[in-house]
């Protein structure tokens, strides 16, 4: 006998769900389609040409573009920098979101405006900002110019309302029963946001996290001005992609765009294994 | 004496929500706060509760002068109208919770737990996420999680205002039973006179911030202390110039009594086993009767016939005031 036969003659077990059963219609399975063929076209097609770009030139194309040290230290720059960028942005922004939702003082809807500013303003124009204010002749005496502060403050800047604009609907829709209901119960008024709050907020800070991160990766305008782009030092890998193609080494940008890619990947899947857990925990 | 309020006082702006407010809540009793929405009750509780603060006044509970202790201090159970449930905790860790805050051993809580589902009935749903259960389930749940911790008071805001009346009714017969086990000192919240009839030993009856009149349901519907109370536990109508309940009126087709008010049937509803008449009185009122199906058919009762009323032998009778109800 077979062990397939012996699972069939097994009535009483109940056969594992593979997973939730197809809703689709026909109409929503239309809909299905359109916003496949969408994405497709926008994200998927475009991000496979990179990795296929990548993978033409080679593997030694590849290898040597990651391992070039300049290009080493502009991924690892990058990448620690909107890693350090995303750790302040989840402190910050649910902190923010919070004064934003919970209390109430003068001049709060000039700042729910000016969350934004970093979302709206051009990101060159935010560059030249950040130029202008700690630049060389920087009217409050702070030069970073040409130095890593100046990208931490670049990713910082556009970063911003990332978090704060994700968590800022979930705390309004929070209900304040609970908060009191913890309060009744004996808890802190820290115990009752660790253990009741938090777990609530963790998928829309998770989310702002791994936008901010994103955002952070990926930035160019604001940051080309005041950090001099200088090899091993302020160059990020925007800069080091644009550099590659401009020297008509598209297989080399394609490389590095590869591994941001991956490491993208990566850095979103971790969010969301965190986030799981702590709104699980409580 | 387990919860003595003194002199209480509370505004929201310009709206006074509480305005000098003195209640004494015996021990070990089931106390409802009864009275129209707005009109103060709830504030009151929550203010026991340390929930919110009263501008003036004290709060004493079981002796201890709480007026100025935070809520996690004063070892009250809370319960609210709409749950308030941990909903990423699970059922058991929803009750253990207050154990949790304090500290307690591990196996002692998981006893406590376990105890608590039981008398709540909900053993078998400890590892449920409250959105897998439904209302009546998870009120029943935050009543286990405000009893763990073993409060002094018991406070409860509507607590089946969210439900339908099926469960509603359920919930209440429960409570009294519970109650009944348990014996801790409770205080709940509602607008619905019979649920509190029907389930406190003792009524606070509240309106625009004031204490109208306390005492036992019996006290209340027998010995009302003004129109108001009268009006908002039952219906009142108006008979030569007293006021009393529909169903404590005698209708007659003749004269028989000396003093009986003369009027014509105007509008003949039926309900089941009652039947609600308007009577149109010789001196111009419109008064409402309530009788039997039974009587009205034995009468021939029909629309235009004339009556003759008298308030019953052992009406609730109180003289009309200002039109209220």
């Amino acid at each position: 006998m077979t062990s397939t036969e012996i699972a069939a003659v097994r009535p009483a077990r109940t056969p594992r769900r593979s997973g939730p059963r197809s809703t689709l219609t026909r109409s929503s399975g239309l809909g299905l389609g359109i916003a496949m063929i969408w994405f497709s076209a926008l994200v998927l097609i475009p991000l496979m040409a990179v990795v296929v770009t990548a993978i033409d030139g080679g593997w030694d194309v590849f290898r040597s573009t990651i391992t070039n040290g300049q290009t080493a230290a502009a991924i690892r720059l990058t990448v620690s920098t909107a890693l350090g960028v995303t750790v302040v942005n989840v402190i910050m922004g649910p902190l923010i979101a919070w004064v934003l939702v919970r209390d109430r003082f003068w001049g709060k809807s000039v700042l729910e405006v000016m969350i934004d500013i970093p979302f709206a303003l051009p990101t060159i124009v935010a560059g030249l900002v950040l130029l202008s204010l700690y630049g060389n002749d920087s009217p409050v005496g702070i030069d970073i110019a040409n130095k890593r502060p100046a990208v931490f403050l670049a990713f910082l800047f556009v970063t911003l309302p990332f978090v704060v604009r994700m968590v800022q609907p979930v705390l309004e829709e929070l209900d304040r029963d609970v908060e009191e209901a913890a309060a009744s119960l004996g808890a802190s008024r820290f115990t009752t946001f660790r253990r009741v709050v938090l777990p609530s907020l963790a998928p829309a800070i998770a989310a702002g996290a791994a936008l901010s991160f994103a955002r952070g990766v990926s930035e160019y305008g604001s940051l080309v001005l005041l950090s001099g782009n200088l090899p091993f030092k302020t160059e990020v890998t925007s800069v080091r992609i644009l550099s590659s193609i401009e020297n008509d080494n598209v297989p080399a940008a394609a490389a590095v765009a590869t591994v941001l890619l991956v490491i993208s990947l990566a850095v979103i899947v971790l969010l969301d294994v965190i986030q799981r857990r702590v709104a699980a925990r409580g | 004496m387990s919860i003595e309020v003194t002199g209480l006082n509370k505004k929201f702006g310009d709206f006074v929500a509480l305005d000098d407010v003195n209640v004494t809540i015996p021990t070990g009793q089931l106390t409802a706060l009864l009275g129209p929405s707005g009109g103060g009750k709830s504030t009151l509780l929550r203010i026991i509760a340390g929930l919110e603060k009263g501008d003036t006044g004290t709060v004493n509970i079981e002796g201890v002068n709480a007026t100025n202790l935070p809520a996690q201090k004063r070892n009250v159970g809370f319960v609210f109208q709409h749950y308030a449930v941990f909903k990423h905790m699970t059922v058991a860790k929803n009750v253990a919770f207050g154990l949790e805050i304090r500290k307690r051993p591990k196996d002692e809580i998981a006893h406590r737990v376990d105890e608590l589902l039981k008398l709540v009935h909900l053993s078998q749903f400890a590892h449920r996420l409250p959105s897998q259960l439904s209302g009546g389930q998870r009120q029943r749940m935050a009543l286990a999680r405000a009893l763990a911790v073993e409060p002094s008071v018991l406070l409860l805001d509507e607590p089946f205002g969210a439900l339908d009346a099926k469960v509603r009714k359920e919930l209440r017969d429960w409570l009294r039973r519970l109650h009944d086990d348990v014996h801790v000192t409770t205080v709940f919240v509602t607008h619905d006179q019979e649920e509190a009839m029907e389930v406190a030993d003792e009524i606070v009856v509240i309106n625009e911030g004031r204490v109208e009149q306390v005492g036992t349901p019996d006290q209340l519907y027998d010995e009302p202390a003004n129109d108001f109370v009268m009006s908002f536990l039952g219906e009142v109508t108006h008979l030569g110039g007293v006021s009393l309940r529909p169903h404590d009126i005698d209708l007659e087709t003749q004269p028989l009594l000396a003093g009986a008010v003369e009027g014509s049937v105007s509008r003949m509803v039926r309900i089941g086993f009652e039947v609600r008449l308007h009577v149109l009185t010789v001196d111009g009122d419109e008064v409402s009767v309530i009788i039997t199906r039974t009587h009205a058919r034995s009468l021939g009762l029909e629309e235009g016939s004339t009556v003759y009323l008298t308030p019953a032998a052992g009406a609730t009778v109180i003289p009309r005031m200002a039109a209220v109800g």
